[in-house]
Protein backbone atom coordinates (compact mmCIF):
# COMPACT_ATOMS: atom_id res chain seq x y z
CA UNK A 1 0.00 0.00 0.00
CA UNK A 2 0.92 3.32 -1.11
CA UNK A 3 1.49 6.13 1.97
CA UNK A 4 -0.97 8.76 2.34
CA UNK A 5 0.68 12.14 2.91
CA UNK A 6 -1.24 14.91 5.19
CA UNK A 7 0.12 18.23 5.19
CA UNK A 8 -1.22 20.47 8.21
CA UNK A 9 -1.24 24.20 8.57
CA UNK A 10 0.97 24.93 11.28
CA UNK A 11 -0.38 26.56 14.48
CA UNK A 12 -3.53 26.78 16.33
CA UNK A 13 -5.05 24.25 14.05
CA UNK A 14 -3.04 21.06 14.53
CA UNK A 15 -4.11 20.50 18.18
CA UNK A 16 -7.79 19.80 17.04
CA UNK A 17 -6.90 18.63 13.87
CA UNK A 18 -4.94 15.42 15.73
CA UNK A 19 -7.50 15.62 18.20
CA UNK A 20 -10.08 14.70 15.32
CA UNK A 21 -7.86 12.51 13.26
CA UNK A 22 -7.65 10.50 16.72
CA UNK A 23 -11.49 9.88 17.21
CA UNK A 24 -11.54 8.34 13.81
CA UNK A 25 -8.66 5.98 14.74
CA UNK A 26 -5.75 8.05 13.37
CA UNK A 27 -3.19 8.42 15.71
CA UNK A 28 0.64 9.85 15.67
CA UNK A 29 1.16 11.64 18.50
CA UNK A 30 4.60 12.89 17.29
CA UNK A 31 2.85 15.66 15.31
CA UNK A 32 1.86 17.59 18.68
CA UNK A 33 5.10 17.04 19.98
CA UNK A 34 6.66 20.34 20.35
CA UNK A 35 10.16 19.25 20.80
CA UNK A 36 11.07 17.13 17.98
CA UNK A 37 12.94 18.49 15.23
CA UNK A 38 11.50 15.82 12.92
CA UNK A 39 9.71 17.32 9.78
CA UNK A 40 8.06 14.19 9.21
CA UNK A 41 5.82 12.31 11.30
CA UNK A 42 4.81 8.60 10.20
CA UNK A 43 1.74 5.60 11.39
CA UNK A 44 2.76 2.80 9.46
CA UNK A 45 0.10 0.93 10.99
CA UNK A 46 -1.91 2.48 8.59
CA UNK A 47 0.36 3.61 5.86
CA UNK A 48 -0.02 7.25 7.12
CA UNK A 49 2.74 10.31 6.91
CA UNK A 50 2.28 13.78 8.32
CA UNK A 51 4.49 16.75 8.12
CA UNK A 52 3.39 20.74 9.10
CA UNK A 53 3.77 23.49 6.59
CA UNK A 54 3.01 27.23 6.79
CA UNK A 55 -0.88 27.71 6.14
CA UNK A 56 -0.03 29.70 3.15
CA UNK A 57 2.65 26.61 1.32
CA UNK A 58 -0.38 23.88 2.05
CA UNK A 59 -2.34 24.83 -1.16
CA UNK A 60 1.06 24.47 -2.58
CA UNK A 61 1.76 20.97 -1.49
CA UNK A 62 -1.24 20.01 -2.13
CA UNK A 63 -1.91 20.69 -5.62
CA UNK A 64 1.37 19.64 -6.97
CA UNK A 65 0.71 16.27 -5.45
CA UNK A 66 3.26 16.32 -2.90
CA UNK A 67 0.62 15.97 -0.08
CA UNK A 68 -2.84 13.66 -0.49
CA UNK A 69 -4.34 15.81 1.94
CA UNK A 70 -3.95 19.23 3.19
CA UNK A 71 -5.54 21.22 6.36
CA UNK A 72 -5.84 24.79 6.57
CA UNK A 73 -7.71 27.56 7.18
CA UNK A 74 -10.04 28.83 4.69
CA UNK A 75 -8.30 31.95 4.32
CA UNK A 76 -5.22 30.44 2.63
CA UNK A 77 -7.39 28.42 0.41
CA UNK A 78 -9.24 31.99 -0.92
CA UNK A 79 -6.08 33.19 -0.91
CA UNK A 80 -4.23 31.13 -3.11
CA UNK A 81 -7.02 29.76 -5.49
CA UNK A 82 -5.16 26.73 -6.37
CA UNK A 83 -6.56 23.55 -8.22
CA UNK A 84 -7.28 21.64 -5.03
CA UNK A 85 -10.99 19.58 -4.22
CA UNK A 86 -12.12 21.08 -1.03
CA UNK A 87 -14.35 18.18 0.50
CA UNK A 88 -14.78 19.36 4.21
CA UNK A 89 -15.67 21.71 6.61
CA UNK A 90 -14.38 21.29 10.04
CA UNK A 91 -16.23 23.94 11.33
CA UNK A 92 -13.26 24.48 13.79
CA UNK A 93 -10.61 27.62 13.82
CA UNK A 94 -13.68 29.85 13.28
CA UNK A 95 -12.93 33.55 12.16
CA UNK A 96 -13.71 35.95 10.36
CA UNK A 97 -12.23 37.82 7.14
CA UNK A 98 -13.25 41.22 7.97
CA UNK A 99 -12.01 45.05 6.50
CA UNK A 100 -11.07 46.72 9.43
CA UNK A 101 -9.77 50.58 10.72
CA UNK A 102 -10.15 53.00 12.79
CA UNK A 103 -14.29 54.22 13.40
CA UNK A 104 -14.20 57.47 10.95
CA UNK A 105 -12.52 55.73 7.95
CA UNK A 106 -15.96 53.75 7.89
CA UNK A 107 -17.47 56.97 6.02
CA UNK A 108 -14.24 55.86 2.92
CA UNK A 109 -15.83 52.50 2.62
CA UNK A 110 -19.50 53.62 1.18
CA UNK A 111 -18.13 56.00 -1.93
CA UNK A 112 -15.91 54.43 -4.92
CA UNK A 113 -13.06 56.99 -4.43
CA UNK A 114 -9.63 54.92 -4.17
CA UNK A 115 -8.66 53.61 -1.23
CA UNK A 116 -5.31 52.27 0.63
CA UNK A 117 -6.18 48.66 1.78
CA UNK A 118 -2.46 46.72 3.66
CA UNK A 119 -3.22 42.58 4.25
CA UNK A 120 -1.50 39.58 4.19
CA UNK A 121 -4.39 38.49 1.71
CA UNK A 122 -4.26 40.42 -1.21
CA UNK A 123 -5.97 38.20 -3.42
CA UNK A 124 -9.58 38.35 -0.92
CA UNK A 125 -9.01 41.76 -0.34
CA UNK A 126 -9.03 42.69 -4.61
CA UNK A 127 -11.58 40.11 -5.33
CA UNK A 128 -13.78 41.64 -2.51
CA UNK A 129 -12.80 45.40 -3.49
CA UNK A 130 -13.39 45.09 -7.34
CA UNK A 131 -15.94 42.76 -7.80
CA UNK A 132 -18.19 43.03 -4.95
CA UNK A 133 -18.13 46.82 -3.83
CA UNK A 134 -16.94 47.96 -7.16
CA UNK A 135 -14.68 50.29 -5.27
CA UNK A 136 -10.86 50.78 -6.80
CA UNK A 137 -8.49 50.05 -4.06
CA UNK A 138 -4.62 50.40 -3.92
CA UNK A 139 -3.64 47.21 -2.22
CA UNK A 140 -0.22 47.18 -0.28
CA UNK A 141 0.58 43.32 0.86
CA UNK A 142 1.96 43.21 4.08
CA UNK A 143 3.56 39.95 5.80
CA UNK A 144 2.13 40.71 9.47
CA UNK A 145 0.86 43.27 12.66
CA UNK A 146 -1.16 44.49 9.76
CA UNK A 147 -2.89 45.99 12.33
CA UNK A 148 0.40 48.60 11.76
CA UNK A 149 -1.41 50.05 8.75
CA UNK A 150 -3.92 52.33 9.68
CA UNK A 151 -2.00 53.40 12.49
CA UNK A 152 1.10 54.63 10.97
CA UNK A 153 -0.80 56.13 8.44
CA UNK A 154 0.61 53.36 5.89
CA UNK A 155 -2.81 52.57 5.16
CA UNK A 156 -6.52 53.47 4.95
CA UNK A 157 -7.89 50.22 6.42
CA UNK A 158 -6.72 46.70 6.47
CA UNK A 159 -8.29 43.11 5.51
CA UNK A 160 -7.58 40.78 7.98
CA UNK A 161 -8.54 37.47 10.28
CA UNK A 162 -10.58 38.63 12.70
CA UNK A 163 -10.86 36.09 15.93
CA UNK A 164 -12.15 38.25 18.71
CA UNK A 165 -11.49 41.48 17.73
CA UNK A 166 -9.56 42.35 21.04
CA UNK A 167 -6.07 43.27 19.00
CA UNK A 168 -8.09 45.45 17.09
CA UNK A 169 -9.55 47.15 19.93
CA UNK A 170 -6.15 47.54 21.76
CA UNK A 171 -5.16 49.34 18.84
CA UNK A 172 -7.97 51.54 18.20
CA UNK A 173 -9.33 50.11 15.39
CA UNK A 174 -12.71 47.82 14.88
CA UNK A 175 -14.32 45.73 12.48
CA UNK A 176 -15.91 47.81 9.48
CA UNK A 177 -17.28 45.40 7.08
CA UNK A 178 -17.75 41.76 7.21
CA UNK A 179 -16.34 39.96 4.20
CA UNK A 180 -16.78 36.70 4.63
CA UNK A 181 -16.99 33.41 7.58
CA UNK A 182 -14.19 31.47 7.39
CA UNK A 183 -13.41 28.03 9.13
CA UNK A 184 -10.62 24.90 9.09
CA UNK A 185 -11.13 23.10 6.15
CA UNK A 186 -9.92 19.82 4.65
CA UNK A 187 -8.42 19.84 0.82
CA UNK A 188 -7.27 16.93 -1.75
CA UNK A 189 -5.59 16.43 -4.53
CA UNK A 190 -7.50 15.88 -7.67
CA UNK A 191 -5.64 12.82 -8.96
CA UNK A 192 -4.99 11.49 -5.38
CA UNK A 193 -8.76 11.45 -5.03
CA UNK A 194 -8.96 9.20 -7.99
CA UNK A 195 -5.93 7.20 -7.29
CA UNK A 196 -6.75 6.57 -3.49
CA UNK A 197 -10.39 7.05 -4.07
CA UNK A 198 -11.75 4.46 -1.17
CA UNK A 199 -9.11 5.29 1.33
CA UNK A 200 -9.80 9.46 1.17
CA UNK A 201 -13.36 8.86 1.06
CA UNK A 202 -12.95 6.60 3.92
CA UNK A 203 -10.88 9.12 5.79
CA UNK A 204 -13.17 12.21 5.29
CA UNK A 205 -16.43 10.02 6.03
CA UNK A 206 -14.78 9.19 9.46
CA UNK A 207 -14.02 12.93 10.20
CA UNK A 208 -17.41 14.21 8.93
CA UNK A 209 -19.18 11.26 11.12
CA UNK A 210 -16.58 12.14 14.38
CA UNK A 211 -17.77 16.13 13.49
CA UNK A 212 -21.31 15.07 13.97
CA UNK A 213 -20.92 13.52 17.31
CA UNK A 214 -19.20 16.09 18.91
CA UNK B 1 29.70 36.88 -22.67
CA UNK B 2 27.60 37.95 -20.10
CA UNK B 3 26.53 35.73 -17.41
CA UNK B 4 22.94 36.29 -17.25
CA UNK B 5 22.22 34.80 -20.67
CA UNK B 6 22.63 31.23 -19.91
CA UNK B 7 19.50 31.41 -18.05
CA UNK B 8 16.04 30.61 -19.72
CA UNK B 9 13.36 32.66 -18.57
CA UNK B 10 11.16 31.55 -15.66
CA UNK B 11 8.70 28.52 -16.57
CA UNK B 12 10.52 27.31 -19.79
CA UNK B 13 13.70 25.20 -19.46
CA UNK B 14 16.10 23.27 -21.92
CA UNK B 15 15.63 19.12 -22.59
CA UNK B 16 19.10 17.97 -23.60
CA UNK B 17 20.95 14.92 -23.47
CA UNK B 18 19.32 11.32 -22.54
CA UNK B 19 16.05 13.33 -21.72
CA UNK B 20 15.75 14.62 -24.85
CA UNK B 21 16.50 10.78 -26.19
CA UNK B 22 13.78 9.49 -24.63
CA UNK B 23 11.31 11.95 -24.93
CA UNK B 24 11.61 11.86 -28.61
CA UNK B 25 11.20 7.58 -27.95
CA UNK B 26 7.81 8.53 -26.07
CA UNK B 27 6.45 10.85 -28.61
CA UNK B 28 7.34 8.24 -31.38
CA UNK B 29 5.42 5.39 -29.67
CA UNK B 30 2.33 7.85 -29.14
CA UNK B 31 2.65 8.80 -32.79
CA UNK B 32 2.95 5.45 -33.80
CA UNK B 33 -0.60 4.51 -32.26
CA UNK B 34 -2.44 7.52 -33.51
CA UNK B 35 -1.05 6.58 -37.18
CA UNK B 36 -2.25 2.58 -36.64
CA UNK B 37 -5.69 3.80 -36.22
CA UNK B 38 -5.29 5.98 -39.47
CA UNK B 39 -5.08 9.71 -37.86
CA UNK B 40 -2.88 11.81 -40.45
CA UNK B 41 -0.75 14.62 -38.61
CA UNK B 42 -1.55 18.58 -38.58
CA UNK B 43 0.47 21.60 -38.23
CA UNK B 44 -1.02 24.58 -37.31
CA UNK B 45 0.58 28.07 -36.71
CA UNK B 46 1.99 28.77 -33.04
CA UNK B 47 0.53 32.08 -32.67
CA UNK B 48 -3.29 32.84 -33.58
CA UNK B 49 -5.69 35.22 -33.67
CA UNK B 50 -6.98 35.88 -29.60
CA UNK B 51 -10.69 35.32 -30.87
CA UNK B 52 -9.89 31.70 -31.75
CA UNK B 53 -9.52 30.74 -28.21
CA UNK B 54 -11.54 33.46 -26.47
CA UNK B 55 -15.05 32.26 -26.24
CA UNK B 56 -13.95 28.79 -25.54
CA UNK B 57 -11.96 29.61 -22.19
CA UNK B 58 -12.72 31.20 -19.14
CA UNK B 59 -12.05 34.84 -18.20
CA UNK B 60 -9.22 33.62 -15.83
CA UNK B 61 -7.54 31.40 -18.13
CA UNK B 62 -8.18 34.47 -20.78
CA UNK B 63 -6.03 36.60 -18.87
CA UNK B 64 -2.81 33.51 -18.62
CA UNK B 65 -2.46 33.93 -22.21
CA UNK B 66 0.84 35.06 -24.10
CA UNK B 67 -0.85 38.22 -26.16
CA UNK B 68 0.78 40.55 -28.29
CA UNK B 69 -0.10 42.25 -31.32
CA UNK B 70 0.83 42.38 -35.06
CA UNK B 71 1.49 45.67 -36.56
CA UNK B 72 -1.98 46.02 -37.68
CA UNK B 73 -3.22 45.76 -34.52
CA UNK B 74 -4.42 42.41 -34.15
CA UNK B 75 -4.09 40.85 -31.06
CA UNK B 76 -2.69 37.36 -30.71
CA UNK B 77 -2.03 34.70 -28.70
CA UNK B 78 0.47 32.02 -28.34
CA UNK B 79 -1.85 28.89 -28.60
CA UNK B 80 -2.48 27.16 -25.24
CA UNK B 81 -4.61 24.49 -26.64
CA UNK B 82 -4.50 22.46 -29.80
CA UNK B 83 -8.42 21.93 -29.87
CA UNK B 84 -9.58 25.32 -31.65
CA UNK B 85 -7.18 26.06 -33.66
CA UNK B 86 -7.63 22.23 -35.26
CA UNK B 87 -11.34 22.85 -35.08
CA UNK B 88 -10.79 26.20 -37.20
CA UNK B 89 -8.33 24.76 -39.89
CA UNK B 90 -10.60 21.62 -40.18
CA UNK B 91 -13.83 23.90 -40.61
CA UNK B 92 -11.80 26.16 -43.35
CA UNK B 93 -10.80 23.48 -45.23
CA UNK B 94 -13.23 20.65 -45.20
CA UNK B 95 -16.07 23.03 -45.30
CA UNK B 96 -18.35 20.95 -47.69
CA UNK B 97 -17.44 17.32 -46.71
CA UNK B 98 -19.50 15.15 -44.26
CA UNK B 99 -17.04 12.21 -44.14
CA UNK B 100 -15.04 11.79 -40.66
CA UNK B 101 -11.81 13.43 -40.88
CA UNK B 102 -9.36 11.77 -38.50
CA UNK B 103 -6.56 14.40 -37.63
CA UNK B 104 -3.49 13.84 -35.06
CA UNK B 105 -0.88 16.99 -33.86
CA UNK B 106 2.14 16.89 -31.59
CA UNK B 107 3.63 20.60 -30.71
CA UNK B 108 3.74 22.54 -27.99
CA UNK B 109 1.44 24.91 -25.82
CA UNK B 110 2.13 28.28 -23.85
CA UNK B 111 0.38 29.48 -20.66
CA UNK B 112 1.27 32.25 -18.71
CA UNK B 113 0.79 30.65 -15.19
CA UNK B 114 1.58 32.34 -12.38
CA UNK B 115 5.15 32.97 -11.00
CA UNK B 116 6.82 30.61 -8.09
CA UNK B 117 4.31 28.03 -8.38
CA UNK B 118 6.67 24.98 -9.71
CA UNK B 119 4.77 24.70 -13.15
CA UNK B 120 6.29 25.02 -16.72
CA UNK B 121 4.68 27.51 -18.84
CA UNK B 122 5.43 25.42 -22.17
CA UNK B 123 4.21 22.23 -22.31
CA UNK B 124 4.26 19.84 -25.23
CA UNK B 125 1.33 17.79 -25.94
CA UNK B 126 0.34 15.29 -28.56
CA UNK B 127 -3.36 14.64 -29.61
CA UNK B 128 -5.89 13.55 -31.77
CA UNK B 129 -9.18 14.74 -32.74
CA UNK B 130 -12.19 12.75 -34.67
CA UNK B 131 -14.18 15.57 -36.27
CA UNK B 132 -17.58 14.83 -38.18
CA UNK B 133 -18.58 11.41 -36.28
CA UNK B 134 -21.08 11.97 -33.18
CA UNK B 135 -21.25 8.47 -32.79
CA UNK B 136 -20.77 6.44 -29.58
CA UNK B 137 -17.92 4.38 -31.62
CA UNK B 138 -15.91 7.41 -31.93
CA UNK B 139 -16.11 7.73 -28.64
CA UNK B 140 -15.07 4.93 -27.44
CA UNK B 141 -12.27 5.12 -30.69
CA UNK B 142 -10.82 8.30 -28.57
CA UNK B 143 -10.75 6.64 -25.44
CA UNK B 144 -9.35 3.31 -26.70
CA UNK B 145 -6.79 4.92 -28.19
CA UNK B 146 -5.51 7.21 -25.54
CA UNK B 147 -5.58 4.38 -23.29
CA UNK B 148 -3.45 2.23 -26.01
CA UNK B 149 -0.97 5.42 -26.56
CA UNK B 150 -0.03 5.76 -22.90
CA UNK B 151 0.19 1.54 -22.31
CA UNK B 152 2.44 2.15 -25.09
CA UNK B 153 4.90 4.31 -23.12
CA UNK B 154 5.55 1.70 -20.47
CA UNK B 155 2.85 2.71 -17.76
CA UNK B 156 0.60 0.19 -16.79
CA UNK B 157 -0.55 1.80 -13.10
CA UNK B 158 -3.28 4.40 -14.10
CA UNK B 159 -6.72 5.06 -14.18
CA UNK B 160 -9.38 6.32 -16.92
CA UNK B 161 -12.59 8.29 -15.27
CA UNK B 162 -15.02 9.49 -17.52
CA UNK B 163 -18.09 11.27 -17.00
CA UNK B 164 -20.66 13.05 -19.26
CA UNK B 165 -21.44 17.33 -19.38
CA UNK B 166 -25.25 16.26 -20.25
CA UNK B 167 -25.85 14.24 -17.03
CA UNK B 168 -25.59 17.42 -14.92
CA UNK B 169 -27.28 19.56 -17.52
CA UNK B 170 -30.20 17.26 -18.50
CA UNK B 171 -30.22 17.64 -13.92
CA UNK B 172 -30.47 21.06 -14.15
CA UNK B 173 -33.13 21.59 -16.70
CA UNK B 174 -35.61 18.79 -15.17
CA UNK B 175 -35.04 20.53 -11.51
CA UNK B 176 -35.47 24.14 -13.30
CA UNK B 177 -32.50 25.52 -11.53
CA UNK B 178 -31.27 29.10 -12.51
CA UNK B 179 -28.16 30.13 -13.80
CA UNK B 180 -26.98 31.48 -10.38
CA UNK B 181 -27.85 28.25 -8.34
CA UNK B 182 -26.06 26.26 -11.37
CA UNK B 183 -22.87 28.21 -10.79
CA UNK B 184 -22.76 27.67 -7.32
CA UNK B 185 -23.65 24.20 -7.75
CA UNK B 186 -21.18 23.91 -9.95
CA UNK B 187 -18.77 25.39 -7.44
CA UNK B 188 -19.00 22.70 -4.92
CA UNK B 189 -19.53 20.27 -7.40
CA UNK B 190 -15.98 20.88 -9.27
CA UNK B 191 -14.11 21.09 -5.97
CA UNK B 192 -15.82 17.97 -4.42
CA UNK B 193 -17.27 20.13 -1.30
CA UNK B 194 -19.72 17.82 -0.81
CA UNK B 195 -20.66 19.20 3.04
CA UNK B 196 -21.10 22.80 1.50
CA UNK B 197 -22.93 21.17 -1.17
CA UNK B 198 -25.20 19.36 1.24
CA UNK B 199 -26.13 22.44 2.94
CA UNK B 200 -26.47 24.44 0.23
CA UNK B 201 -29.05 22.53 -1.72
CA UNK B 202 -30.79 21.72 1.95
CA UNK B 203 -31.63 25.05 2.31
CA UNK B 204 -32.49 25.50 -1.09
CA UNK B 205 -35.24 22.82 -0.53
CA UNK B 206 -36.15 25.13 2.14
CA UNK B 207 -36.68 27.90 0.26
CA UNK B 208 -38.53 25.84 -1.87
CA UNK B 209 -36.11 26.51 -5.03
CA UNK B 210 -35.88 22.90 -5.56
CA UNK B 211 -37.75 19.23 -5.24
CA UNK B 212 -35.58 17.35 -2.64
CA UNK B 213 -35.85 14.65 -4.73
CA UNK B 214 -33.39 16.88 -7.47
CA UNK B 215 -31.55 17.97 -3.94
CA UNK B 216 -30.83 13.71 -2.85
CA UNK B 217 -29.55 13.02 -6.75
CA UNK B 218 -27.21 15.96 -6.43
CA UNK B 219 -25.40 15.50 -2.91
CA UNK B 220 -25.22 11.38 -4.15
CA UNK B 221 -23.68 12.74 -7.48
CA UNK B 222 -21.99 9.03 -8.11
CA UNK B 223 -18.16 10.38 -8.19
CA UNK B 224 -16.24 6.89 -9.03
CA UNK B 225 -18.63 4.41 -9.59
CA UNK B 226 -18.32 0.84 -11.95
CA UNK B 227 -20.01 0.50 -15.31
CA UNK B 228 -22.41 -1.69 -13.72
CA UNK B 229 -23.62 0.87 -10.58
CA UNK B 230 -24.04 3.59 -13.40
CA UNK B 231 -27.88 2.68 -14.35
CA UNK B 232 -28.25 4.10 -10.49
CA UNK B 233 -28.10 7.15 -11.47
CA UNK B 234 -30.78 7.50 -13.76
CA UNK B 235 -33.04 5.63 -11.40
CA UNK B 236 -34.92 8.75 -10.32
CA UNK B 237 -34.47 10.90 -13.49
CA UNK B 238 -37.29 11.48 -16.06
CA UNK B 239 -35.22 14.12 -18.32
CA UNK B 240 -33.81 11.86 -21.60
CA UNK B 241 -30.96 14.54 -21.69
CA UNK B 242 -29.82 12.67 -18.28
CA UNK B 243 -30.78 9.26 -19.61
CA UNK B 244 -29.34 8.85 -22.80
CA UNK B 245 -25.96 10.02 -21.60
CA UNK B 246 -26.20 6.85 -18.68
CA UNK B 247 -27.03 5.00 -21.54
CA UNK B 248 -24.69 6.01 -24.14
CA UNK B 249 -21.77 5.76 -21.24
CA UNK B 250 -22.71 2.03 -20.97
CA UNK B 251 -22.68 1.53 -24.54
CA UNK B 252 -19.26 3.21 -24.24
CA UNK B 253 -17.89 0.63 -21.70
CA UNK B 254 -19.19 -2.27 -23.63
CA UNK B 255 -16.94 -1.08 -26.65
CA UNK B 256 -14.18 0.01 -24.50
CA UNK B 257 -14.54 -4.12 -23.42
CA UNK B 258 -14.40 -4.95 -26.89
CA UNK B 259 -11.32 -2.51 -27.22
CA UNK B 260 -9.62 -4.80 -24.59
CA UNK B 261 -9.04 -1.23 -22.65
CA UNK B 262 -12.32 -1.72 -20.19
CA UNK B 263 -9.77 -2.45 -17.33
CA UNK B 264 -8.47 0.48 -15.73
CA UNK B 265 -11.65 2.89 -16.59
CA UNK B 266 -14.42 4.29 -14.07
CA UNK B 267 -17.45 6.47 -14.33
CA UNK B 268 -17.13 9.86 -12.60
CA UNK B 269 -20.98 11.86 -13.31
CA UNK B 270 -19.81 14.54 -10.79
CA UNK B 271 -17.22 15.61 -13.77
CA UNK B 272 -18.27 18.88 -15.23
CA UNK B 273 -16.75 20.28 -18.33
CA UNK B 274 -13.65 22.72 -17.02
CA UNK B 275 -13.66 23.79 -21.19
CA UNK B 276 -16.99 25.75 -22.13
CA UNK B 277 -16.38 23.48 -25.31
CA UNK B 278 -16.91 20.35 -23.88
CA UNK B 279 -20.85 19.14 -24.62
CA UNK B 280 -21.27 14.93 -24.09
CA UNK B 281 -18.42 12.58 -22.66
CA UNK B 282 -15.08 13.44 -21.01
CA UNK B 283 -12.80 11.66 -20.03
CA UNK B 284 -9.09 12.10 -17.71
CA UNK B 285 -6.12 9.43 -16.92
CA UNK B 286 -4.52 9.43 -13.80
CA UNK B 287 -1.54 8.15 -12.38
CA UNK B 288 0.92 8.33 -9.45
CA UNK B 289 3.63 10.43 -9.60
CA UNK B 290 1.85 13.22 -10.46
CA UNK B 291 -0.39 16.20 -9.35
CA UNK B 292 -2.66 16.41 -12.62
CA UNK B 293 -4.44 14.67 -15.14
CA UNK B 294 -1.76 12.66 -18.05
CA UNK B 295 -3.92 13.07 -20.51
CA UNK B 296 -7.89 14.59 -21.38
CA UNK B 297 -10.15 14.74 -23.78
CA UNK B 298 -13.86 15.00 -24.52
CA UNK B 299 -16.83 15.68 -26.65
CA UNK B 300 -17.40 19.46 -28.31
CA UNK B 301 -19.70 19.05 -30.92
CA UNK B 302 -20.19 23.27 -31.33
CA UNK B 303 -16.96 23.74 -31.00
CA UNK B 304 -16.84 23.30 -35.08
CA UNK B 305 -19.74 25.72 -35.60
CA UNK B 306 -18.29 29.02 -34.28
CA UNK B 307 -16.36 28.55 -37.30
CA UNK B 308 -18.98 27.78 -39.58
CA UNK B 309 -19.11 24.23 -39.78
CA UNK B 310 -21.74 22.81 -38.22
CA UNK B 311 -20.44 19.35 -37.17
CA UNK B 312 -19.69 16.91 -34.12
CA UNK B 313 -16.33 16.52 -33.00
CA UNK B 314 -14.24 14.47 -30.41
CA UNK B 315 -10.75 14.60 -29.26
CA UNK B 316 -8.17 13.84 -26.29
CA UNK B 317 -4.69 14.94 -26.00
CA UNK B 318 -1.61 13.51 -23.45
CA UNK B 319 0.79 16.17 -21.73
CA UNK B 320 3.66 14.67 -22.56
CA UNK B 321 5.26 16.77 -19.55
CA UNK B 322 2.95 15.47 -16.51
CA UNK B 323 3.40 12.03 -18.74
CA UNK B 324 7.19 12.36 -18.61
CA UNK B 325 7.76 13.27 -15.08
CA UNK B 326 5.36 10.10 -14.13
CA UNK B 327 7.36 7.54 -16.26
CA UNK B 328 10.52 8.96 -14.45
CA UNK B 329 8.61 9.01 -10.66
CA UNK B 330 7.53 5.69 -11.16
CA UNK B 331 10.98 4.50 -12.33
CA UNK B 332 9.53 3.13 -15.97
CA UNK B 333 12.64 2.04 -18.13
CA UNK B 334 12.13 3.91 -21.42
CA UNK B 335 14.01 2.23 -24.19
CA UNK B 336 17.26 4.09 -25.13
CA UNK B 337 17.45 2.37 -28.71
CA UNK B 338 19.74 6.02 -30.15
CA UNK B 339 22.06 5.33 -28.07
CA UNK B 340 25.27 5.84 -30.99
CA UNK B 341 28.16 3.44 -30.94
CA UNK B 342 31.56 5.15 -30.53
CA UNK B 343 34.54 4.86 -33.63
CA UNK B 344 37.65 6.10 -32.98
CA UNK B 345 40.78 7.26 -35.04
CA UNK B 346 44.14 8.76 -34.74
CA UNK B 347 45.73 10.97 -37.66
CA UNK B 348 47.25 7.14 -39.43
CA UNK B 349 43.75 5.31 -39.72
CA UNK B 350 41.27 8.52 -40.29
CA UNK B 351 40.10 7.54 -43.77
CA UNK B 352 39.87 3.83 -43.64
CA UNK B 353 37.93 4.04 -40.12
CA UNK B 354 35.86 6.94 -41.83
CA UNK B 355 34.54 4.92 -44.97
CA UNK B 356 34.23 2.26 -42.66
CA UNK B 357 31.71 4.36 -40.62
CA UNK B 358 29.90 5.68 -43.27
CA UNK B 359 29.33 2.38 -44.92
CA UNK B 360 27.71 1.50 -41.77
CA UNK B 361 25.61 4.99 -41.61
CA UNK B 362 24.50 4.67 -45.05
CA UNK B 363 22.62 1.13 -43.00
CA UNK B 364 21.15 2.82 -40.28
CA UNK B 365 23.86 2.35 -37.73
CA UNK B 366 24.17 5.19 -35.37
CA UNK B 367 27.33 6.18 -35.01
CA UNK B 368 29.72 8.68 -33.80
CA UNK B 369 33.93 9.07 -34.97
CA UNK B 370 36.23 11.04 -32.83
CA UNK B 371 39.57 11.67 -32.38
CA UNK B 372 41.26 8.57 -30.18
Amino acid sequence: MRYLTFALGKGRLVKSTMELLEKCGIQCEEVTDKDTRKLIFTNEELKLRFFLAKGPDVPTYVENGAADIGIVGEDTILEEERNVYEVLDLGFGKCRMCVAGPPQAKELLSHHAMIRVASKYPNIAKNYFYNKKNQTVDIIKLNGSVELGPIVGLSDVIVDIVETGSTLKANGLEVLEEICPLSARVIVNPVSMQMENERIRKIVADMKKALMSE
Amino acid sequence: MSKELVHTPEGVRDVYGRESYERSTVKHKIKEIMYRYGYENILTPTFEFFDVFAKEISQASARDLYKFFDNEGNTLVLRPDFTPSVARCIAKYFMEDTEPVRICYSGNIFINTHRLQGKLREHTQMGAELMCDGSVNADAEMIAMMIESIRATGLTDFKVTIGDADYFKGIIEEAGIDEDTEDQLREYLSGRNYSALEDYLHQLVKDGKIESKFADILIHMPDFTTADELEEGAADLTNTRSRSSIERLKNLYHLLDVYGAADNVSFDLAMLSEYNYYTGVMFRAYTYGVGDAIAKGGRYDNLLSKFGKDAPAIGYMVDLEYLMSALYNQKIDIPYSQEPDVVTYDESDYEQKLAMVQNKRAQGYYIVLKHK
